[in-house]
């Protein structure tokens, strides 16, 4: 009975899964591309680089860069804070 | 061959890889050979984005993924032991 | 782990893999990648450093290494240069980009080849990010192989 249910469930979110791959749009075309037609023309001449990424991770977005390296120091300094005790004086 | 069809029979082969080496890393019963299969999944994982033109996110995940929590969960499963410690 | 070819293979490939992640760093605003990704690949070069050798020698090469001291002039060093841009501007904004400092020069329009000495503030912002996750990163690998309580070498 376990194991029917099991397989019910399974199938059911594979037709899900399927129907919703269906529906995608095509591969690469986003619904709105303003946005990214503007950061293409424009990202060289305001943010002074010539890889558009890093001028979106670091300029235009910088904030999210920000809150990014505040989640990697707080995730490094909860485990050394954890096992300094075991690992002796060392940093 | 053209570059369309290279492009889809890539991707079938990386798709192949990321199924296999994900069951791998399940059915392993050894964990190193586990762990193995993990830094298998996130390399074959890096080449799909290099494929769909995200160089920064492949070299990313071949850092992180492959490089960095390889090392990691070796360390963790060398700190621990196979059998329970009666203490 | 540290038998003869892993030692081998590590003196060779480790200076590789450390050039490596600082290409990615300094020329992040050139090309794919930036400081998360060249500081990954850093760390990724020294935890097999780490890995490849014995405790004793671990400890005694990272002994002089201040990772906690790196890790917090990264996250300082990018407040910095953000608070930078509020000399007249908005936080985070390009104030160095066109000023002649170091990493100011003109930028140019178009296709170009790319030169090192351009970007203003996002090569800066790159090299500080890229301190702090390869001083990250590489604190906690080292704080785990640190805590191994077994000495023998074993698989």
């Amino acid at each position: 009975m376990r194991r029917a249910l099991g397989l019910f469930a399974f199938l059911s979110f594979i037709i899900f899964l399927l129907a919703a791959a269906i529906s995608l749009r095509p591969f690469g075309e986003p619904p709105h591309a303003e946005m990214d037609t503007y950061f293409i023309e424009h990202a060289q001449e305001e943010a002074s680089a010539n890889n558009v990424v890093t001028s979106v991770v670091f300029d235009y977005r910088g904030f999210d860069t920000l809150g990014e390296a505040t989640v990697l120091f707080t995730a490094v300094s909860g485990v050394l804070m954890a096992l300094r005790h075991y690992g002796g004086k060392e940093k | 061959m053209n570059f369309e069809n290279f492009f889809w029979i890539l991707q079938i082969l990386i798709a192949i890889a990321l199924i296999g080496s994900s069951i791998a890393a399940i059915r392993f019963k050894n964990l190193i050979a586990a762990v193995i299969a993990m830094a298998v999944f996130s390399l074959a994982l890096s080449v799909e984005f290099y494929v769909l033109q995200a160089p920064d996110v492949a070299i990313a995940e071949a850092g992180v993924g492959a490089g960095l929590t390889t090392a990691m969960y070796l360390l963790a499963i060398k700190n621990t032991t196979d059998e329970e410690v009666i203490e | 782990m540290t038998t003869t070819i892993i030692r081998t293979t590590t003196k060779i490939l480790a200076p590789l893999i450390l050039v490596f992640g600082s290409y990615i760093i300094l020329h992040g605003h050139l090309t794919p990648g930036g400081g998360f990704q060249g500081g990954a690949v850093f760390a990724s070069g020294l935890a097999l450093l780490i890995v490849a050798n014995n405790k004793e020698k671990v400890k005694e090469l990272f002994d002089k290494v201040p990772l906690s001291q790196l890790e917090s002039l990264g996250a300082l060093g990018f407040l910095g240069i953000g608070a930078l841009g509020l000399m007249g501007y908005t936080f985070l904004k390009n104030v160095i980009a066109n000023s002649d400092f170091l990493f100011g020069a003109p930028t140019p329009k178009g296709i170009n080849p790319g030169y090192l000495n351009t970007g203003g503030t996002l090569s800066y912002l790159n090299i500080f990010v890229g301190t702090k996750v390869l001083a990250g990163l590489t604190s906690i690998v080292l704080i785990f192989f640190l805590i191994l309580r077994r000495e023998r070498d074993e698989w």
